[in-house]
């Protein structure tokens, strides 16, 4: 979480139109999601990996831990998708249960292997926007597409306060362990629940220290702030485009092959 | 002209019957620069939330350029475009990630318009030296650094009074120095200045008036060569005589100085005073 703010801010497209970036993700995303082809995945997933590595922050090791992360959730899903309940067992792998089999068809394997690439194709896309953008720059994105202003809002003060409690929460955490606070695993459990208790109580007094603070300077029920977004320029753009006709159109050829 | 600011015998009593302001009577100029000094828990920060209306007092009154404060909501937006108060802790008012924004919510909130409070927002970090970390997100800034965004939050709206709430308490000497620089430049601004601090040194160099808070109680008022020449209350209100006007009694004492010379504020111009002794 950190670590991806970070990078997000050092990026050097950071300072590209928010517009192109997310036109880009999103819409690379879309078609990756709606042909659900096997040639338009792994073409997403080379070029936005390349373009995550090559302008972000991020080290190609990392950029493969973090593509990682989500396969704990990839793999629950796709267990369920590629076992089929059987009567006989006619498929390339049976197991019996029972009177009956969990089997794997073909159909089965193409579909669970097909699904786990369009997501991790997916996942790349998202990277490749929050890695490279900042997240004031994202809100002010929604609140350009008439996103609800409360979204907005929540999402502005959620974004601060991870950090501002983060920290709270670190420093707790080390003052216990200046006193021995982790010195087995029941005092570490212990400590953990009290610093919880106090970061709560914390968080409750400071918000209503925040409100004060808004309040005294005019805060009427609705946050009002400038947008920074900046307009990006043609060439980038029309390459966005260019490249998004062309997926599509690949998209379109593959998904009439029968999603190769 | 009227006062900016008067208060009338102003009490607070908070819900846990800790008696906070048990009859503050205090009249501050317009222009003026006031410092309050008070031990912890003497009801300075209670006194200043009552400034901006965001306390209402439990008996007495505050007026703000003469008029009692009117308590409905569009009576405080009246009162908050007036009186700006910087917090204490940055983190307890910084809202937003992003530096600009973060500037631009009060002068939003004034009902300017984008455009006229990009400019004003742009302004303000230029005067207060923001603009080379204004790119950073406001948590990677340092405790100075969010101190000047404090400050410039509230300046971009143009208060004829500012209040600073100990604006340089856990501050690097550098940082000190920024602030403090900021503060010095609110007067030509035509800002009326209320703050507090612990520093006797800075109290006596900047202040036009001090005013001692001791338990709820205004302790004494006066000019910062008055109030620190008055041991009594020095130890009363438990407040440090400042290094610089020490030194000028040990040496009128002994003779070094000739006596009758004004006290002086700062080092500066006691060098002047010895200076002119060795001619």
């Amino acid at each position: 979480m950190i670590m991806i703010d970070k990078l997000a801010y050092s990026s050097p497209w950071r300072y590209k139109s928010v517009y192109m970036k997310s036109a880009l993700a999103s819409g690379n995303l879309l078609i990756c999601v709606a042909v659900r082809s096997f040639t338009v995945s792994i073409i997403t997933l080379a070029v936005m990996g390349y373009l995550t590595v090559r302008y972000s922050q991020a080290s190609l090791s990392r950029y493969v831990r973090m593509m990682m992360w989500p396969f704990a959730f990839l793999i629950m899903g796709t267990i369920a998708v590629l076992f089929d309940i059987s009567a006989r067992p006619d498929g390339i792998l049976n197991i019996p249960l029972g009177g009956s089999f969990a089997v794997i068809t073909s159909y089965s394997l193409v579909y669970a292997l097909r699904l786990i690439l369009v997501s991790l194709a997916s996942v790349a896309c998202l990277y490749f926007l929050v890695l490279t953008t900042p997240v004031p720059e994202l809100t002010g994105l929604l609140k350009r597409l008439h996103c609800p202003w409360l979204i907005i809002e929540l999402m502005t003060m959620i974004y601060r306060f991870i950090f501002v409690l983060l920290d709270s929460a670190l420093t707790i955490t080390k003052a216990q362990r200046c006193r021995l606070g982790n010195r087995d695993f029941r005092t570490s459990v212990r400590s953990m629940g009290t610093m919880l208790a106090a970061l709560l109580v914390q968080s409750l007094h400071r918000a209503s220290l925040l409100y004060d603070a808004m309040e005294s300077r005019c805060f009427d029920g609705k946050i009002l702030l400038i947008s920074e977004s900046r307009g990006g320029e043609k060439g980038d753009a029309a390459a966005v485009a260019l490249y998004l006709a062309l997926m599509l159109a690949i998209g379109v050829a593959c998904w009439k092959k029968g999603g190769l | 002209m009227k006062p900016m600011v008067v208060t009338e015998d102003l009490r607070y009593t908070y819900e846990d019957g800790t008696e906070a302001l048990r009859g503050i009577t205090v009249k501050i100029k317009r222009g003026e620069k006031v410092a309050v000094m008070g031990a912890n828990g003497s009801g300075k920060s209670t006194f200043f939330h009552h400034l901006n209306g965001l306390l209402k007092p439990t008996a007495g009154r505050v007026l703000i350029e003469g008029e009692p404060v009117d308590y409905s909501r569009k009576g405080l937006l009246k009162v908050r475009k007036k009186v700006g108060f910087v917090f204490q802790n940055p983190d307890d008012q910084l809202f937003s990630a992003s530096v600009r924004q973060e500037i631009s919510f009060g002068a939003l909130n004034l009902g300017l318009s984008e455009e006229e409070a990009v400019r004003r927002v742009e302004g303000i970090m230029e005067a207060l030296n923001i603009t080379p970390f204004a790119h950073k997100p406001v948590h990677l800034l340092s405790g100075g650094q969010k101190k000047q965004v404090a400050i410039a939050d509230i300046l971009v709206m143009e208060p004829e009074l500012i209040i600073l709430d100990e604006p340089t308490a856990a501050l690097d000497s550098r940082h000190t120095r920024i602030i403090d620089g900021i503060v010095d430049s609110l007067r030509d601004r035509g800002i009326t200045v209320l703050l507090s601090t612990h520093s006797s040194e800075r109290a006596l160099l900047w202040a036009d008036r001090i005013i001692v808070f001791d338990r709820g109680l205004v302790a004494a008022e006066g000019a910062p060569e008055e109030i620190f020449s008055d041991h009594e209350l020095l130890k009363r209100a438990n407040l440090e005589k400042p290094a610089v006007l020490r030194i000028f009694e040990i040496l009128e004492r002994e003779g070094v100085l000739k006596e009758g010379l004004k006290r002086p504020r700062g080092v500066d111009e006691l060098e002047a005073y010895i200076k002119e002794r060795n001619r």
